[in-house]
């Protein structure tokens, strides 16, 4: 049975953190739209690699500290 | 409402326009009996001019959406903060009308929808002429076909936008 990889993130606490920094405020700061940083925070969408770093720039902290990944085992494809 | 969500609903009313203006146009012409359906060069001649306003429309309407849009912007700006500067605008609409991977991906995936609906017109047209119609029935279907594909396309993004969309 395949494994299926659960994405979860942390950006709504970093945001918290970051002094309550808004949506627009990271996506601009990210390079990205609004409506991208409202999805990914909602879990709609997963980014690629390379926004996930620009993501985890934009806090100043690693990806790992952004993005969580658990493991379903024998999950349906 | 983002600014991608408004830009695909202008889109699709484009396109529903001009579709609309198609079929008006052109039925209206044939029930009229001033051409008949055998007259190929009518609807090769009404179908290429479609294409052209369809066009042109689309880059009209895209130019005033994105005037209003602006405007709209420096509207909301004013009131929420008092005074506005030029780079504060400029700053907004630039970030306002961002696109990115998200909405490429949306794009692709509504894209593929909209040729799939297309290419079924087209097989549809064959089956029209293979049951004895006339070409230009199968010219009208894989026209109407391509032009509802697009506005479906747009239908699919909204839905993406609204439920999140997956790589995979």
């Amino acid at each position: 049975m395949p494994k299926k990889f659960v994405i979860s993130n942390h950006i709504r606490r970093l945001r918290f953190f970051a002094n309550e920094m808004t949506q627009q405020e990271l996506a601009e700061k990210a390079g990205v739209s609004r409506q991208t940083i409202i999805a990914i925070e909602a879990g709609k969408y997963s980014p690629s690699l390379e926004m996930a770093f620009r993501i985890a720039d934009a806090f100043g902290v690693t990806i790992g500290e952004v993005f969580e990944c658990a493991v379903e085992e024998g999950a349906k494809k | 409402m983002s600014y991608q969500e408004k830009r695909t609903i202008v889109m699709m009313l484009t396109g529903a326009l001009v579709l609309a203006a198609y079929c008006i146009y052109a039925f209206g012409q044939v029930n009229a009996g001033v051409v008949s359906l055998g007259d190929l060069r009518f609807w090769a001649r009404t179908i290429l001019a479609f294409i052209g306003i369809g066009i042109v429309a689309t880059i009209v309407i895209q130019i005033i959406f994105h005037i209003l849009l602006s405007v709209g912007i420096v509207v909301t700006k004013t009131i929420r903060d008092g005074k506005v500067v030029d780079e504060d605008i400029e700053k907004s609409v630039e970030a306002e009308m961002v696109e990115d991977e998200m909405d490429k991906l949306i794009e692709l995936k509504a894209n593929r929808v909209g040729v799939a609906l297309g290419g079924c017109g087209f097989v549809a047209g064959l089956f029209a002429v293979l049951l004895g119609y006339p070409a230009a029935v199968m010219l009208n279907i894989v026209f109407i076909a391509f032009s509802l594909g697009m506005i479906v396309e747009g239908f699919v993004q909204l839905y993406y936008y609204r439920r999140g969309v997956r790589h995979a």
